[in-house]
């Protein structure tokens, strides 16, 4: 299963309390393209969209607040899973696509591999981990779980690599940040 | 050194969320800023970089909420890419408080040298607002530096110099 297939099989489950953070390049593509909008969709900023996220989600509590990253997004801010993991908000989850790869630049491997996700998510002591590839069965047993379990969860999923060409997201990043800001209007 | 009682007051007042990382310049001023499990007004995320709390901040300032951010100028080094590709590029305003390491009073710390000498600079080459917060004037700094990230919707700088939030 390909990364846009995730984030398309998302659109039933997000409505008018869900903010998304989306992380640069293909993700944040995909996620204008396919999920109700505005969302935060981060252009640059690597490494960042965990950190964004639990700023909205302690800010926000009776939102919830789902960041969706990909490998080597998580990696280079990898002190973010950290920090949430310590102060776990309740309402903030974070979903991994893992194709191993920088897939917006070309497909260079990422060293993603060498975490056991499991592992390390078990040890962060959080309400909410899976680490399993992704297929319509495991979304289908999984996405509600990841979403309403009470709690900071954080769903790790394996996909292929592939995506769809879409057109780049229309709106330059101040105009981003202002439709999402007339959400708290 | 500032009067922290009302320094901090002042912040719980005109702030909701503060988050960054440690420098000793502020060791006074971060133990009367209250922890995340304190009943507080403001929300207090320690942070593993400075480009983390630079990315909470946005978190906050994305939903109309007000937030500051402190670090070592050291930390400058690391929040490049989070001011050019995030706070700039998406207009939003943050408050960010920066210790001036590197002056004559860190003769004896070598690692502060550089960025000292180079300090005003690499914060223009940035764009970016800046002036000092001191003891006597400190809350026409604080409220100006606010006027000015509200209006410009902008990030806004003081350089806080040893003795100002710590003993």
């Amino acid at each position: 299963m390909k990364g846009y297939e995730v984030i398309s099989s998302l659109q039933d489950h997000i409505g008018e309390n869900d903010l998304i953070v989306s992380s640069n390049g293909n993700i944040s593509r995909e996620v204008y393209h396919y999920l109700a909008k505005p969302q935060v969709y981060l252009r640059g900023s690597m490494g960042l969209p965990i950190g964004v996220g639990l700023g909205l989600a302690v800010m926000n509590p009776e939102k919830r607040v789902t960041v969706i990253t990909g490998d080597g997004n998580l990696l280079m801010g990898f002190g973010s899973v950290i920090t949430a993991a310590y102060y776990k908000p309740h309402n903030l989850k974070i979903l991994i696509l893992d194709n191993s790869q920088y897939f917006t630049t070309g497909g260079q491997q990422t060293v993603s591999s060498a975490i056991n996700f499991s592992k390390f998510l078990e040890s962060l002591n959080i309400d909410y981990f899976q680490s399993l590839k992704a297929s319509q069965s495991i979304l289908d047993d999984n996405l509600e779980n990841f979403l309403t379990t009470q709690g900071l969860n954080i769903l790790h999923l394996i996909i292929e690599e592939g995506k769809r060409e879409l057109a780049n997201i229309p709106w330059h990043p101040i105009k981003i940040a202002e439709n999402f800001l007339q959400r708290f209007d | 050194m500032i009067n922290l009682d009302e320094f901090v007051s002042f912040i719980e007042d005109n702030f909701d969320l503060v988050s960054g990382v440690p420098c000793s310049y502020f060791k006074e001023f971060l133990s009367y800023i209250p922890s995340q499990e304190d009943k507080s007004p403001i929300k207090h995320l320690s942070a593993t970089r400075e480009d983390e709390a630079i990315a909470i901040a946005i978190g906050a300032a994305l939903s109309k909420k007000r937030a500051l951010v402190y670090m070592q100028n050291s930390g400058l080094g690391n929040i490049g890419d989070a001011l050019t590709s995030l706070v700039q590029l998406y207009k939003l305003p943050i408050l960010i408080l920066v210790s001036y390491r590197g002056l004559k009073e860190d003769n004896d710390f070598p690692e502060h040298s550089i960025m000292g000498k180079i300090n005003n600079s690499f914060l223009g080459s940035l764009n970016l607002l800046y002036w000092d917060l001191n003891e006597k004037d400190w809350e026409v700094s604080m409220q100006k530096a606010i006027t000015v990230m509200d209006e410009q919707s902008s990030p806004v700088v003081l350089m806080v110099k040893k003795g100002v939030l710590s003993q």
